[in-house]
C-alpha cells in the first residue's frame, strides 16, 4: 500500500514539475477550455415553479402536462377585492375600472373573469339569455338588489367570484398555458403547413410560459394592486403565479447575498490562515473559475437554477476552496524553507495530492448520490456540485502550479506561533488526552446518544408546504391564508375523467355519477383540508337546463334524456361562451373535475386523495380518470423527497462506504471509520425529529452533502493516525500526533465550511435557513466525532505493538 | 395669473392635445382600401340560397369529428334571413337555428333555437358574436356582414395568392367595443384583384394571444356567382395549432323556391 502511495506521490510531483514548466501553454489551453464554458452563462434560466421540482419523464408531470396541453393552466392569479358592500354603484365602477386595467395592462391573459363579464345565463319565458352579468349597468337601488339576489344565488359565483357572506368579490387571471417567445415570426408563414390536409402538425413541443413571463404578468398585477388598494378597499393577491415570482426574487437576492458573504468570509480566513495577498487571490481566483465554469455547463445543458439549486455558489466557494487550501500550506512552508517556488511547489503536490483526491472523491460521491433523486433540482444539485467539486479540484492542480511559476513570490521569515496557535496546541492536546484516557466512557456516551437520536428519528414528519417557507409576515402567505378563509381555497386538484369515445359524455348516467360525486366532495372536512367547490360539465348542463326551462329552481338539475343533454351542449356552444373549452376537450370525449382546496402542507392532501381514489375507482370503474393539478404535484413532491431521501442515503452509504475501506486499504478499520462518519447524521436526523423542523426536500438534503463533507475529517484522521501509529506503534502517541498536525488542518476547514453553511441562516426563505443551520451544526458535529470518538475507538483497536519499518520518501 | 393668460393657456392647451386626433384621423384610413373593402362588401353573393354544410372539426391531438347541417338562406331588404338544420350527429339531429341578420348597425341579431328532445324553442338574447359558430374556428361574426363603418382599412400591400393577385387590407376596429362584439383585435384581409372575393384572412383574436387563418381552399363559379366551398380556418398560437376547422359546401344552388314563411319558428319545429 505504501508503495503505491508512493509512486502516486511521485507522479503528482511530477506533474507539478511539468505544468510549472509549460506554464503559458497550460494557462492559455486552460483559459481557453474555461472560457468556452464560461461563455454560455447568460442564458442560464432560474425556474421556481412546482413543476420545476420534477424530472422531464417524471408519470406526473406528464400527466399534469397533458391535463393543461388540454384544458389549459389550472392555476390563475386571484385578486381578491373587500369593498365596504360589493353591491354598490360606486365600487361597481371601481371594478369595471380594474377589470379594464388588468385587461388593458396585464400580459399573456388567457383568461380572465370578474363579476364585470361573469357568464349570466338564465330563461326568462321563452327568452334564453346568454350575456355577461354587468352587461345591463344598474341604475339605481332596485337593480343593485335585483342583481345581488341574482349573483349570490348563482351556485357558479359563490366561493369563485363571490365569497358566502358577500364581503369578497374576486378577479380570476388565467394566464397563458404556452410561451409568446418566437411568436412575432413571420405572420404569412401560418398559411404555409395546409399542404398536409386535415392534420394540423404539432410543430416541436411547446416552451410552456416562462418564468420572465410570468415576472412580468406578476409585476403588472402588482402595480395595480398598489394603484387601487385603500383603506376603503382591501386588496389581497393570490395564486401559484405570484408564489412562483416570490420565491424567483427571494432566490435571485438570497444567491447574490449568500455569495457576497461566501466569498468575504472564505477571503478572511484565507488571509488570517496565510497573511499573504496571493494566499487569498489565487484559491479564490481557481474557485471562482470552477464556480463560473460549473454554471456554464448547466446552462449548456438547458439546467435551470431551481429553489435547491441555489445554494449551489456560495457551495462551491466553499467546498471548492479546500485543495487550494491543503496544497498552498504546504507550499508556502516549503518556500520559506528553501525559497524555491518550482521545488515547493512540487512537494506541495507531491505531499497533498493523494489526500485532495480522496477528500474530493468522497465529496462529490456525497453529492453525487442525489443524481438519482425523483426530485429533479435536487439531482442536479448532486450533480453540479459534484462537477463543481471535480472542477475545483482539477483547476486546482493545474492551475495552482502555473500560476505560482508566472507570479513573483517573496518569501517571508518562519513567523513566530502565534499567541492564537499555543492555545490551540493546548486545546487539541487536552482533547487528545480525554479521548484517549476514556474511551470506553466515550464510546458508552455516544451509544446512549445514539439511542435518543433513533427515538427522534421515529418523530419524523414529512412535509412540503412551500407558503411556509415564506417569513410569517409575508404578503402572500398572508394574502393566502386570509383567501382560503374566505372564499374557500386557492388551489386546485383535478381529475380527467376520459370516457374513451366521442361524445361519451352525453350519457346523463355519467353526468349525475359526476353531480353526486361533487356533491360528495364538497363534505369533505379532515384536518385542515377540505373541498371548497366542486365544478365540472355537470354544473354546465345543469345551469343549461335550468334556464331552458324557465329558470325553475326544480329545473337544476341533469336531464335523463341524452339526446337533450347532446343539444343543450349545442346550444351552450353556440350561446358565445367559450368556456367549454376549458372543461371538456372538443370530442366530448374527456371532462375535467375541479376541486378547490385550501393551500396546506401537501402531506395532508394524502387522505383526501386516498379517499379520492377509494370513490373513483367505486363509482367510476367504467371510464378511464386521472389524479392530477397543483395541488397533486405537490403531494407528489413529498413521496419523490421520500423517495430521494432513502436511494440518496442508501447510494451515500454504500459508496461512501467503500471508498473508505478501499483508501484507508483495510475492510476492518474502514468498516469502523464510518462510525463517526455516520454519528453525526444519525444525531442531526434525529435532533430534527425531535423539533418542529420538518423533513422537507431541504433538510433531507443535509444528511448527503453533511456525509461527503465529514468524511474528509475522518480521511485525515485515519490517514495520518496509521502513519504515526506504523511509525511509533503506541496508539495513543499516534492520536496525539495525528490531532496536532491534522487536527489543526481540520478545525480549520471545519470553521470554513460550518460558516459556509449558516451563511444560509441569512436567507428569506425558512427552508433554506433551516437547511444552513442544521448542515452546519453537522459538519461541527463531524468534527467532534472525530477528535472524540475515532481517537478512542482506536485506541481499543489498535494495541500497542512495535514500530513498522517503512521506506522514508 | 389673470384671465386672459389663463384663456391663452387653455386654448393652446386645446389646440395641443386635440392636434394629433385630427391628424391622426386624416392618417387612419386609406380610401382605396376602403373602396376595395366596399366592392367586396357590394359583391352579389346569390340570394334564396340552399346548401349543404360540412364542418370538420380537428382538435390539436387530431381527433376529428363531423358535423354536418342543411343551409336555407334569403334576403329580404337589407337584411338577411338564415334558417339551419342540423343532419348530423344523430344525438342533435333536427335541431334548428334561425337567425335574422339586420343589416342596421344598432340592431342585434335576433335568433330562435329549436332543440327537439325539449320540444321547445328558444329565443337567444345576446349582442355578443365573438362566440364559437356551431363548435366551429369561425365566430358569428365572421358569418355575417359587418358595418364599414365600424373600421378603419389601409392597403398594406399587393400579393400573389395561388397565382391571382390580390390586395393585403389590414382593418383595425375604431372602438372597444367592436373588438368585444367581434372577438378579433384586428385582422388581415387578402382580396382578390379580379373578383373582389376574400380568399385569405389573418384575424388576431383578443384573447389568449391566438391568430386564426382563414384560407379558401375552393372558390366556384355557380350561377355567376363566387362561392367558397372549401375553408380551412386555422387556431394557431405561435407555431402550434390549436384547433382546425375545414369548412365545406356542398350542393350550393341559388334563386331557389324560399318562402319567406319558410324562415319561422313553425318550420323550425316542423323539421326539414
Amino acid at each position: 500500500m505504501s508503495h503505491i502511495r508512493h509512486r502516486i506521490e511521485k507522479w503528482f510531483e511530477s506533474f507539478a514539475g511539468s505544468v510549472f514548466k509549460h506554464r503559458i501553454k497550460t494557462i492559455a489551453i486552460m483559459g481557453i477550455i474555461i472560457g468556452l464554458m464560461i461563455s454560455r452563462i447568460p442564458g442560464i434560466m432560474i425556474d421556481t415553479s412546482t413543476e420545476g421540482f420534477f424530472h422531464e419523464k417524471d408519470p406526473e408531470l406528464l400527466a399534469y402536462n397533458a391535463f393543461r396541453d388540454q384544458f389549459g393552466r389550472d392555476e390563475g392569479i386571484l385578486i381578491a377585492l373587500k369593498p365596504k358592500a360589493v353591491f354598490d354603484l360606486k365600487f361597481l365602477e371601481l371594478l369595471k375600472q380594474i377589470h379594464d386595467d388588468v385587461e388593458a395592462t396585464v400580459p399573456y391573459i388567457d383568461d380572465m373573469t370578474s363579476l364585470i363579464n361573469a357568464r349570466n345565463t338564465r330563461g326568462e319565458g321563452d327568452r334564453l339569455i346568454v350575456e355577461d352579468l354587468l352587461e345591463n349597468w344598474p341604475r339605481d337601488q332596485e337593480d343593485l338588489n335585483a342583481l345581488k339576489r341574482q349573483a349570490m344565488s348563482n351556485p357558479m359565483y359563490k366561493n369563485l367570484l363571490l365569497s358566502e357572506n358577500g364581503d369578497y368579490t374576486t378577479i380570476v387571471i388565467r394566464t397563458q398555458n404556452h410561451s409568446s417567445i418566437g411568436q412575432k415570426d413571420d405572420i404569412m408563414a401560418g398559411f404555409d403547413d395546409d399542404s398536409n390536409e386535415a392534420s394540423p402538425d404539432l410543430g416541436d413541443s411547446p416552451t410552456y410560459l416562462t418564468d420572465a413571463e410570468n415576472s412580468e404578468v406578476v409585476a403588472a398585477v402588482k402595480k395595480i394592486v398598489t394603484k387601487y388598494r385603500s383603506e376603503d378597499l382591501g386588496i389581497e393577491v393570490a395564486g401559484s403565479p405570484v408564489v412562483t415570482h416570490f420565491l424567483k426574487q427571494s432566490l435571485m437576492s438570497d444567491m447574490r447575498k449568500f455569495m457576497v458573504l461566501a466569498l468575504v468570509g472564505v477571503a478572511i480566513l484565507l488571509y488570517l490562515m496565510f497573511r499573504r495577498l496571493s494566499g487569498v487571490i489565487l484559491p479564490l481566483l481557481i474557485v471562482g473559475l470552477s464556480l463560473f465554469s460549473t454554471i456554464g455547463i448547466m446552462s449548456a445543458t438547458g439546467t435551470a437554477i431551481k429553489l435547491p439549486t441555489q445554494i449551489l455558489p456560495s457551495f462551491i466557494l466553499a467546498v471548492g476552496v479546500g485543495t487550494s487550501v491543503h496544497i498552498l500550506a504546504v507550499f508556502f512552508q516549503r518556500l520559506r524553507q528553501h525559497n524555491d517556488k518550482k521545488e515547493a511547489i512540487e512537494y506541495a503536490l507531491g505531499h497533498s495530492g493523494l489526500a485532495v483526491v480522496m477528500t474530493n472523491v468522497t465529496t462529490a460521491a456525497g453529492l453525487m448520490s442525489f443524481a438519482t433523486a425523483d426530485l429533479a433540482p435536487v439531482a442536479d444539485l448532486g450533480i453540479f456540485a459534484g462537477i463543481g467539486v471535480l472542477l475545483a479540484f482539477v483547476y486546482t492542480i493545474v492551475l495552482l502550479p502555473a500560476l505560482i511559476a508566472i507570479l513573483p513570490f517573496s518569501t517571508k521569515k518562519t513567523e513566530e506561533l502565534s499567541g492564537n496557535s499555543k492555545s490551540m496546541d493546548r486545546l487539541l492536546e487536552a482533547v487528545s488526552r480525554f479521548s484517549t484516557t476514556h474511551p470506553r466512557k466515550i464510546l458508552a456516551v455516544s451509544a446512549m446518544v445514539m439511542v435518543i437520536a433513533i427515538v427522534g428519528m421515529t418523530n419524523i414528519r414529512f412535509s412540503h408546504h412551500p407558503l411556509h417557507w415564506f417569513p410569517k409576515d409575508n404578503e402572500i402567505r398572508t394574502a393566502t391564508e386570509a383567501i382560503d378563509a374566505a372564499l374557500r381555497g386557492s388551489i386546485t386538484m383535478e381529475v380527467v375523467i376520459d370516457t374513451g369515445r366521442e361524445n361519451g359524455l352525453y350519457d346523463p348516467d355519467l353526468l349525475q355519477r359526476m353531480d353526486r360525486a361533487a356533491a360528495y366532495l364538497e363534505s369533505f372536512e379532515y384536518n385542515d383540508v377540505f373541498v371548497g367547490k366542486v365544478w365540472s360539465l355537470n354544473t354546465i348542463v345543469k345551469e343549461t337546463n335550468q334556464a331552458l326551462n324557465e329558470d325553475r329552481p326544480e329545473a337544476y338539475r341533469i336531464p335523463d334524456d341524452r339526446d337533450l343533454i347532446a343539444q343543450e351542449l349545442l346550444l351552450f356552444e353556440n350561446s358565445g361562451s367559450d368556456d367549454l373549452e376549458d372543461i371538456v376537450d372538443t370530442r366530448f370525449s374527456k371532462a375535467r373535475f375541479t376541486m378547490k382546496l385550501p393551500f396546506v402542507d401537501a402531506i395532508n392532501y394524502r387522505p383526501l386523495k386516498a379517499l379520492l381514489n377509494d370513490y373513483m375507482a367505486a363509482q367510476f370503474g367504467d371510464v378511464k380518470y386521472h389524479i392530477t393539478g397543483m395541488m397533486s404535484l405537490l403531494a407528489k413532491v413529498i413521496n419523490n423527497s421520500i423517495t430521494s431521501m432513502a436511494k440518496s442515503y442508501t447510494v451515500a452509504l454504500v459508496v461512501i462506504t467503500i471508498l473508505m475501506v478501499v483508501l484507508i486499504g483495510k475492510v476492518r478499520i474502514g468498516l469502523l471509520s464510518m462510525i463517526p462518519n455516520l454519528m453525526p447524521i444519525l444525531i442531526i436526523i434525529g435532533f430534527i425529529g425531535f423539533t418542529p423542523i420538518p423533513m422537507d426536500l431541504f433538510t433531507m438534503m443535509v444528511a448527503s452533502i453533511a456525509i461527503g463533507l465529514a468524511v474528509d475529517d475522518t480521511i485525515h484522521f485515519m490517514h495520518n493516525f496509521r502513519r504515526y501509529y506504523e511509525l511509533s506503534g503506541d496508539p495513543q502517541k499516534a492520536v496525539f500526533e495525528t490531532l496536532h498536525t491534522t487536527g489543526r488542518a481540520m478545525l480549520v476547514t471545519t470553521v470554513v465550511l460550518s460558516l459556509g453553511f449558516f451563511i444560509y441562516g441569512f436567507a428569506t426563505m425558512q427552508n433554506i435557513i433551516n437547511f444552513g443551520r442544521l448542515t452546519g451544526i453537522t459538519i461541527i458535529l463531524a468534527l467532534l466525532a472525530d477528535y472524540f470518538v475515532a481517537p478512542a475507538l482506536m485506541v481499543l483497536v489498535n494495541k500497542p505493538m512495535k514500530p513498522v519499518e517503512i521506506t522514508k520518501g | 395669473m389673470n384671465s386672459r393668460k389663463t384663456m391663452w393657456i387653455t386654448a393652446i392647451t386645446l389646440i395641443t392635445f386635440s392636434l394629433p386626433l385630427f391628424i391622426g384621423h386624416a392618417a387612419a384610413d386609406d380610401a382605396k382600401a376602403r373602396e376595395i373593402m366596399q366592392k367586396v362588401e357590394d359583391r352579389d353573393d346569390g340570394d334564396n340560397q340552399t346548401s349543404e354544410m360540412e364542418m370538420i372539426l380537428i382538435d390539436k391531438f387530431n381527433n376529428e369529428r363531423i358535423r354536418k347541417i342543411a343551409a336555407f338562406s334569403k334576403d329580404k331588404g337589407e337584411d338577411n334571413l338564415r334558417l339551419m338544420f342540423f343532419l348530423h350527429p344523430a344525438d342533435v339531429k333536427d335541431t334548428a337555428f334561425l337567425t335574422v341578420d339586420y343589416d342596421a348597425a344598432d340592431k342585434d341579431d335576433d335568433q330562435w333555437l329549436f332543440l327537439p328532445a325539449l320540444r321547445k324553442t328558444k329565443r337567444i338574447a345576446s349582442s355578443d358574436q365573438s362566440g364559437s359558430f356551431m363548435g366551429s374556428d369561425l365566430n358569428f361574426s365572421d358569418m355575417t356582414s359587418r358595418n364599414l363603418e365600424d373600421f378603419d382599412f389601409f392597403l398594406k400591400k399587393e400579393m400573389d395568392v395561388n397565382g391571382h393577385k390580390t390586395w393585403l387590407i389590414e382593418s383595425i376596429p375604431r372602438s372597444k367595443e367592436v373588438v368585444e362584439e367581434t372577438g378579433y383585435a384586428k385582422s388581415l384581409s387578402f382580396i382578390r384583384q379580379d373578383n373582389y372575393v376574400m380568399v385569405r384572412a389573418v384575424r388576431w383574436v383578443k384573447d389568449g394571444g391566438y391568430l386564426k387563418y382563414i384560407d379558401v381552399k375552393k372558390l366556384d363559379l355557380i350561377d355567376g356567382i363566387w362561392v367558397p366551398t372549401e375553408m380551412h380556418i386555422t387556431k394557431k398560437k405561435g407555431k402550434q395549432t390549436a384547433h382546425k376547422t375545414i369548412l365545406k359546401f356542398n350542393n350550393v344552388k341559388f334563386n331557389q323556391e324560399l318562402d319567406e314563411a319558410m324562415f319561422s319558428v313553425r318550420q323550425m319545429e316542423k323539421g326539414l
